[in-house]
């Protein structure tokens, strides 16, 4: 069998060749099937979601429906869903059940798609590899011993392996192009303030943003469609028109200008890597494309500048849990310091930890103008990089990964070294830009990720040169064929 | 920069948070290999640029001074481990 895109599904929905009911429960044997050897789920929906399902059918029956309505879907465990357990894949949270649906889900829910499952991801975001997970690492399909990338690791296997058609991530600084890159899909990170954070587990406030991970830039269009647009309870949230994504996936690139910045095709990339791109590149030329080198001088600096932000974002934002609200609780104290410690030692993994650690550090007495107020300006300097650079070119091209998908438990134990892995991603979120990862080849069969980054709000340019070459390759089609024997 | 295990312990007396003591060097080892590669700022020339404070250097939003209602107590409480009568209770921390 082959994997369904959303527009399939959409169509097969429209000419009744499946209901709604019946495509619910082929996801749900899938994800029965298979996601034991994947583990990219933390909690499923399934009675509910049937439910749903008999529900939309009426509707389709009767001829009142949306596009997405009986369609399923995943949200990475981060959107807070009402209801239905919240984790961020940690300790803290394993038995929080938001009161409140988080916008995204909401909008997604008004659409009339039906919500599945929740999947895996790094604690609270933190993490490359999705094995800060305290439910454990989530596995990639095209090779069980390698990891499916981070922090979105799981909505990326639950993609590529087919079990679900289309799922929500969010990205602070790659966790949703990096596993789309490691999984071989598509994955999009939206402008800073184009979805709304509201109900969506803060990391890093400034940096973080809800996207998408599927087959296609098509599909992405479609679901993009609803999930954007302003939203007054988040106070980031930006009010920008939300363009029909879908209508301008087909426009022609003839003569657009794509830069390629020297500094992301160094000697940190791999020669085989640089040769798939350098194929790729090829393609977008033949489309009509023109090709220039460009310079982002201060890019260098993404992955130092980031790790002084998020992480001081993060030591401010995690101050919150403090178990006696909601979240993890032990009882067994002394005194108040030893309920708040005793707390969040048992309730936070090590990754979280090292986090709040760095940032507490950061902008603690003596050292806050040397890292963090240091940090925002070199932040403006790479941003103001971005912004020279978009005079000249359309687009931005480069590489998403170093190399393709490493194995679990390479590089756990040596953070920074985990860190360098989103050196080409962070640099998208410091700016705020809208970016983009889609498969453009193999290596010893595991898919390599090709990164477009555009002007903010320029969505629809990214999922346009994506789709175009969607249109002339099929890289995007090969599928873990081990998750589709019958 | 190396930090060492007191500064640590200052760390997680401002974060509340704990390590055992014999997670404690490898604390002290991963931070400060994260603050060398973070000192790589200090090469950036970052005179006369202001920090970047936003993405789109937008300043915050006001929203109208109207009442609405969106703090239901009782629904929040739910999530709670212990509450009674609307306080949140926790193990009695004073003698």
């Amino acid at each position: 069998m082959e994997r369904f895109t959303l527009k399939k599904l959409i169509h097969m929905i429209s000419q009744r060749e499946i209901s709604s009911a019946e495509l619910v429960s082929m996801y749900f044997e899938r994800i029965k099937k298979y996601d034991h050897f994947l583990n990219s789920f933390i909690t499923l929906n399934q009675e509910s979601a049937e439910e749903q399902s008999l529900i939309a059918d009426k509707k389709i029956h009767a001829g009142n429906y949306d596009l997405l309505t009986g369609i399923p879907y995943a949200s990475k465990d981060i959107f807070c869903t009402k209801g239905i357990k919240t984790t961020c894949a940690s300790k803290m949270l394993e038995n929080f059940i938001p009161p409140y649906d988080s916008t995204v889900i909401n909008q997604i829910k008004n659409s009339g798609a039906i919500l599945v499952g929740k999947t895996n991801m790094d604690e609270f975001a933190m993490g490359s590899s999705n094995e800060t997970s305290y439910f454990g690492p989530a596995y990639n399909p095209w090779d069980l011993e390698r990891s499916p990338g981070g922090s979105s690791g799981g909505s990326a296997a639950a993609v590529a392996s087919g079990i679900i058609p289309i799922a929500l991530g969010t990205d602070t600084g790659g966790s949703i192009r990096q596993p789309a890159a490691f999984t071989g899909i598509t994955g999009l990170k939206p402008t800073y303030g184009r979805c709304s954070r509201y109900g969506m587990v803060a990391f890093a406030s400034s940096l973080d943003q809800a996207g998408l991970l599927a087959l296609t830039a098509e599909d992405i269009a479609i679901f993009l469609e609803v999930m954007s647009g302003f939203d007054p309870l988040d106070s980031t949230s930006v009010e920008e028109a939300v363009p029909q994504y879908s209508d301008s996936v087909h426009d022609s690139i003839e003569g657009k200008t794509i830069g390629l910045p020297k500094e992301f095709f160094n000697n940190s990339l791999d020669a085989e890597s640089q040769r798939i791109l350098n194929q790729g590149i090829d393609i977008y030329e033949k489309l009509g494309a023109k090709i220039i080198e460009i310079s982002l001088p201060n890019v260098g600096y993404s992955v130092p500048t980031y790790y002084v932000v998020a992480s001081a974002e993060c030591s401010s934002n995690l101050a919150r849990y403090d178990g006696i609200r909601y979240g993890y609780r032990d009882d067994d104290i002394k005194d108040l310091d030893d309920l708040y410690r005793t707390n969040r030692q048992i309730g936070f993994g090590d990754e979280v930890k090292r986090r709040i650690m760095t940032g507490t550090y950061v902008l603690s007495a003596g050292y806050y103008d040397a890292y963090y107020l240091k940090a925002q300006k070199v932040r403006q300097l790479i941003s103001n990089d971005f912004a020279e650079a978009f005079k000249e070119v359309d687009l931005i091209i480069g590489p998403t990964t170093q190399s393709p998908a490493f194995s679990i438990g390479e590089k756990i134990d040596d953070p920074v070294s985990m860190y360098m892995n989103d050196v080409y991603t962070i640099s998208s979120n410091l700016a705020g830009l809208p970016a983009l990862s889609h498969p453009v080849g193999f290596i010893d069969k595991l898919p390599i990720g090709m990164q477009l980054i555009a002007p903010h709000f320029q969505e629809s340019r990214l999922l346009n040169f994506c789709h175009l070459f969607q249109q002339e390759t099929n890289f995007h089609l090969q599928q873990p064929q081990a998750f589709f024997d019958n | 920069m190396t930090v060492k295990k007191s500064d640590i312990n200052h760390i997680c007396d401002l974060s509340k948070l704990r390590i055992d003591e014999n997670e404690i060097s490898i604390f002290t080892k991963q931070i400060s290999e994260i603050l060398n590669m973070i000192n790589e700022l200090e090469e950036a020339d970052t005179n006369n640029i202001k920090p970047m404070a936003h993405p789109m250097n937008m300043s915050q939003r006001l929203r109208k001074d109207e009442a609405i209602l969106n703090n239901d107590r009782d629904l929040f409480q739910e999530n709670a481990i212990d509450s009674e009568d609307g306080f949140y209770k926790v193990p009695k921390v004073i003698d």
